[in-house]
């Protein structure tokens, strides 16, 4: 005997959906719980490469040393602002779906989307001054750092695409916004959405210092 | 208990084996107990007449589990300890020793002493000496592994990693690699031969003794590992034999013709991938050695290249078969794993290089050109002689198979031939 | 309403498997038990796969010489038969296939917490391994199935193919851990205490764990491995500044812990299958619980082991030897117990109990070995030599394949509600015992002689314990094909239906239909006691 598996909208519009094996509070638990989870494995992702960063930071110190001297912390200290803008923003989203402010959500989410857009064209520059000068793979000069350069652009390349990735995530969550989905009986998905967003700012906060300031 | 340990060549040999013993006896102990508790409860408790007795619920016991947990633990620190003793031993490298330098590489192991002399393949040590090895790889890994010594470390490129030993009998003694690092990962083995300490001393300082520049330049070849791919009797490996080589003449792949002399020795010893010869794989995978030999090395090179002119080095590494008793197949086969054709054309029909010999007799397809061929006797003939003649339709073009032709007589090539007709 | 009596018209009351017919209902379902089956048939293709590719390497090693293949063949097909037996066979094994199947059963939940991310998995997993099959297809890898640098990056073949498969698959690897561990934490019924749950859970969950920890990690690094092949990166190639130790280093800190994925399983398997044919509670519960916990933990801090001659520092060797020492002790503890689950039983000879019986006397042998190799002085002979070939078989065919075959016939009247040949069943397992062991025993002592691994050839004296195991190998491979085309023939033809509960278990999945229905459960069930209470109270308990 089937329990009914269609999400009854029709109920309540702006309830939780009709999950035929959970009821609405464990399914809240279990999806915040499961992006905990989830985020744990990114940080272990993200680890492989701060370790191996971490090692050759203190094998080649010197080449270390120099190459940070090249990034721009002015425009990486710009890209923290903006991340730290979002992730505010996103912050700001949860609070008003759990007070079922749709707009307010939708508004909210199209800023944090609009600082994750600012964050990447602030990263295109500085990817494209590094081409000009010759420091992108295949470039001239990127024999000159060929340890640090490497791994600055792992790090901070697969970072650009988790915003990418987060930006995806957080505008479906707005569209669901858009069309009133959200109360206070249900909004997971911000929630959810959020907390991977912070992540996502949250590995920018060790890359920042890690790469540009303290090199 | 199990003797298949290799013989014990060096002084803490004993002390690796008693720990492997000791490990044997206590895991035999508890395996026996184990599996025999397990098989008495079984056949003790079996349910007898298809119906089910009463069993107890035992549900478990606090004195047991703080039992089987400290024992197992006291015995695991005990061995670890013993384990971790007897490899600071195996570290320690005694002041006076002995130092060798060893490099792995592709698909060799060569060895230089304090004193410059240099070896392939098999080094020397006196008895009764502590001798360390500090090795390292020009390529990828390797692992120098010397079983009757007990020692092994890996050789890793852009690193040194050390061995040390202290061999208590003379005799000599194996050396494997035990790292894969590709083709001819179970071809690279050595020797270590351990010798009187008067012998070692004549043998060691034996450099200085003037050398004919043939001599020189078979050591060179030897020490460079150029018999990975080049052969001195004849036999097809990757590149041309040094077997009459010098001053042969032929074409290369672009259509210009050479004479190999001096001059075009030299320049393929620094620069093989000026020119390849027809025929052989393009662009060449034999290194570069431009800043590794000097002038002198190559013209000692070049002296024992013409030395090969003489006469044929037949290498004999395998028992002399009776050929004659064969039957002409049988031979065939023996040719096609000997000239290496083993390498490039597969017996099950699977593609490696070149085709499958499964069914290729009688086979009619395409070359790449377009025309018709049957693989008959003449045929295979040809592409045996000349492979560049004639590739077939989705083959590589230029075929790179090496030329057989001045390397395999008529009678070896029809025996060949009945050999791949019996592989249906 | 479903039938409760369990008489032989079970079977044909509507299942899951029939409750909706159609091969598109089957490719999007989210029923955590279809989605078990279809892991099931892609899991035995990839083990007949990778079964093939041993039976090549083995063929090939029955005698010195070259004989069916070149050195160069001989490596590519070894290094499939490691991948395609370890990222496209173990690693999901039990997990995906009796996992999937038992876990809300053994829980009394309708279904897994997050059913569309479990139909993702299954995708994501099909994706992987048909890149794998790509990159055999395009040309087949030849550097072992650990991609050691440099020669990973050096060597021609298919590497960037085979790496990415690798990293596609742990992904669906990380999803289905993810999902259990939601799965047990939120959806275990009204009465499910943590202590009541059955050990075949706590292994899955101690599993999940690994998987989600462990796995990003290797995935990074085979990303890191493909970016140096495509774009020159320089971590790991020591020809631009980069350690090729390093990538040992972050390689094994999952490949270590994935070997626990692959047995933890099959001991929560065995913990099953004993109290049920001994009619006895599990001995020590907690005991076991705590073990399947600790060894996943401790797994986790004694990767180098794999690497004492690589290079490290004597202090990391010794550290690292001392570590695995104290993972050793976990599992003696679990082998401890189930011997004592027989005693004072009463013990029936089932296939599933000959399958369980044999896993200890495989994995005492598994694990003894085990100490050679992690006391670091016998390790420094051992490492890299057959030696390690077979204690490795003995832990992952010997405990991880067992288990599944196990567990396969165990529940097997559950998932399919028939029985299988039972005669068959039995000469089949004593084939696989013969085969196995004849197989993995003489490679121990062609170690102790010095015999290295992954040779295409050997020197003469090896001669006699190759061919032995290659014969072994060959009987082995029968008696595996004979125990599943058995099961499979009678998914198909049985005409045996199956009870509800066959062996008079306890068990919440035994209180379902046979098989279940979509649901499970027609309403969520109540437990007021573990799994295990069989047999008649004791006046006294410790």
């Amino acid at each position: 005997m089937s329990h009914g598996e269609h999400a009854s909208v029709l109920d309540d519009p702006q309830g939780p959906p009709h999950v035929h094996h959970m009821d609405p509070p464990t399914a809240y638990h279990a999806a915040k719980f499961g992006m905990w989870l989830f985020l744990a494995t990114e940080l272990l992702l993200f680890g492989v490469m701060f370790a191996a960063f971490a090692i050759f930071r203190w094998k080649y110190f010197e080449e270390f040393h120099k190459a940070s001297k090249h990034l721009n912390w002015k425009l990486g200290a710009a890209n923290t602002a903006v991340l730290l803008t979002s992730s505010y923003f996103a912050a700001m989203a949860v609070d008003h779906a759990q007070h079922g402010r749709n707009k307010k959500v939708l508004s909210s989410l199209l800023i944090t989307i609009g600082c994750a857009v600012g964050f990447l064209v602030i990263k295109t520059i500085e990817y494209s001054e590094k081409y000009h000068h010759g420091y992108f793979p295949g470039g001239e000069n990127f024999h000159e750092y060929k340890t640090f350069l490497p791994l600055y652009f792992c790090m901070t390349g697969i970072h650009a695409l988790h915003v990418i990735i987060g930006m995806v995530l957080l505008g479906w969550v707005a569209s669901l916004a858009a069309k009133n989905r959200f109360s206070e009986r249900y909004y997971t998905p911000v929630e959810v959405g959020a907390l991977y967003w912070h992540l996502v700012d949250l590995i920018w906060i060790y890359l920042f210092p890690l790469l540009y300031l303290v090199g | 208990m199990f003797r298949y340990l290799p013989e014990q060549a060096s002084d803490f040999a004993h002390s690796v084996d008693s720990i492997n013993n000791l490990i044997t006896d206590i895991s035999v102990f508890f395996t026996v107990l184990i599996v025999g508790a397990m098989i008495y409860f079984a056949i003790r408790y079996r349910k007898k007449g298809g119906v089910d007795h009463e069993t107890p619920r035992i549900e478990g016991s606090h004195f047991l589990e703080v039992v089987w947990t400290v024992v197992p633990t006291l015995i695991c620190i005990w061995v670890a300890i013993i384990g971790v003793y007897g490899f600071r031993t195996m570290r320690e490298v005694p002041a006076d020793a002995l130092e060798i330098n060893v490099v792995g590489r592709q698909w060799n192991w060569t060895f230089k002493y304090a004193n410059g002399k240099r070896t392939a393949d098999e080094f020397v040590v006196p008895v009764g000496k502590p001798i360390k090895l500090v090795i390292t790889s020009e390529d990828v890994l390797h692992s120098f592994f010397v079983p009757a010594m007990r020692t092994k470390v890996d050789a890793v490129p852009g690193q040194y990693t050390y061995q040390w030993f202290r061999p208590i009998k003379t005799g000599d003694f194996q050396v494997f690699c035990t790292e894969y690092c590709g083709t001819a990962h179970s071809a690279m083995l050595a020797k270590v031969r351990v010798v009187s300490e008067a012998e070692f001393e004549r043998w060691v300082s034996d450099t200085g003794r003037v050398q004919s520049p043939a001599e020189q330049g078979e050591a060179l070849v030897k020490l460079n590992a150029c018999g990975s791919c080049h052969s001195v009797d004849g036999s097809a490996i990757v590149g041309p034999t040094f077997l009459k080589l010098y001053g042969r003449k032929g074409d290369f792949d672009d259509g210009q013709q050479y004479v190999a002399d001096e001059n075009y020795i030299k320049e393929s010893i620094l620069n093989p991938q000026a020119h390849v010869v027809k025929g052989y794989p393009h662009p060449s995978p034999m290194p570069a050695f431009e800043g590794r030999l000097s002038d002198e090395d190559i013209s000692n090179i070049i002296a024992y290249m013409k030395s090969l002119n003489e006469a044929p080095k037949v290498v004999v590494k395998k028992p002399e078969i009776d050929l004659a008793s064969m039957t002409p197949a049988d031979r065939g086969k023996k040719h096609y794993q000997e000239k290496l054709c083993i390498g490039c054309h597969s017996l099950d029909g699977s593609r490696v290089v070149g085709p499958s010999f499964k069914g290729l007799y009688g086979r009619e397809a395409k070359f790449a050109d377009g025309t018709q061929y049957k693989a008959d006797d003449s045929y295979i003939t040809e592409s045996i002689l000349k492979p560049n003649a004639h590739v077939v339709e989705g083959y590589p073009s230029p075929s790179p198979m090496p030329v057989y032709e001045g390397q395999l007589s008529d009678d070896q090539i029809k025996d060949i031939i009945e050999f791949i007709k019996t592989v249906k | 309403m479903t039938a409760v009596s369990a008489t032989a018209t079970e079977g044909s009351n509507t299942n899951y498997i029939n409750c909706e017919r159609g091969i598109w209902s089957w490719l999007t379902t989210v029923d955590h038990k279809r989605i078990a089956l279809m892991y099931l048939f892609t899991l035995t293709l990839f083990f007949f796969a990778g079964g093939i590719a041993a039976l090549a390497v083995r063929t090939e090693l029955a005698f010195p010489g070259g004989q069916i293949m070149s050195a160069d063949t001989y490596n590519r097909w070894f290094t499939a038969h490691g991948v395609i037996m370890i990222f496209l066979f173990i690693v999901p094994g039990i997990p995906a296939v009796m996992g999937n199947f038992l876990l809300p059963l053994m829980i009394g939940a309708y279904d897994v917490a997050f059913p569309k991310l479990n139909l993702l998995s299954l995708y994501v997993y099909w994706l992987g391994s048909l890149m794998a099959l790509v990159s055999l297809g395009i040309h087949p890898v030849d550097t072992g199935w650990t991609f050691y640098a440099p020669y990973s990056i050096k060597t021609g073949s298919a590497v960037v193919w085979m790496t990415g498969a690798a990293f596609v698959l742990g992904f669906s690897s990380i999803l289905t851990g993810l999902n259990f561990i939601v799965t047990i934490h939120k959806l275990r019924c009204p009465g499910m205490t943590w202590l009541r749950l059955p050990v075949f859970v706590w292994a899955l969950y101690a599993t999940s764990a690994i998987q989600v920890l462990a796995t990003p990690v290797v995935g990074m690094t085979l990303m890191l491995l493909i970016f140096e092949r495509a774009f020159g990166v320089c971590v790991f190639n020591p020809t631009c500044g980069g350690d090729p130790v390093l990538y040992e280093h972050f390689f094994w800190f999952y490949s270590h812990p994935v070997v626990y994925i692959m047995v933890l399983p099959a001991f929560g398997v065995i913990g099953e299958i004993l109290p049920v044919f001994s009619r006895k509670p599990l001995f020590g519960y907690k005991a076991v619980v705590i073990s399947s916990v600790g060894i996943a933990a401790v797994g986790f801090v004694v990767w180098a082991h794999h690497m004492l001659v690589s290079g490290i520092s004597d202090f990391s060797a010794q550290f690292f030897s001392i570590a695995t020492f104290l993972v050793a002790i976990p599992t003696a503890v679990k082998v401890f117990n189930w011997v004592s689950t027989m005693y004072k039983g009463s013990i029936s000879f089932s296939t599933p109990m000959l399958y369980a019986m044999s896993f200890v006397f495989l994995f005492m042998i598994a694990g003894t070995t085990g100490i050679y190799l992690a006391a670091v002085a016998v390790d420094v002979f051992y490492h890299d030599t057959y030696f390690v070939v077979a204690h490795f078989h003995y832990t992952i065919q010997g405990g991880a394949v067992i288990g599944l075959i196990a567990a396969l016939h165990y529940w097997f009247p559950k998932m399919f509600g028939r029985m299988y040949n039972d005669l068959v069943s039995r000469v089949a397992w004593f084939l696989v015992m013969l085969g196995f062991n004849l197989t993995f025993l003489p490679q121990f002592v062609l170690g102790m002689q010095g015999m290295p691994r992954r040779y295409y050839d050997y020197l003469p004296q090896f001669a006699n314990l190759h061919l032995a195991s290659t014969i072994g190998a060959y009987i082995n491979a029968f008696g595996y094909s004979l125990a599943i085309l058995n099961l499979f023939w009678a998914m198909a033809f049985s005409k045996k239906l199956a009870p509800k509960n066959p062996y008079d278990a306890l068990g919440l999945e035994w209180r379902t239909q046979s098989p279940p229905i979509k649901d499970n459960f027609d309403v969520i069930p109540t437990v007021d006691d573990g799994p295990y209470a069989y047999g008649k109270p004791v006046a006294t308990s410790h």
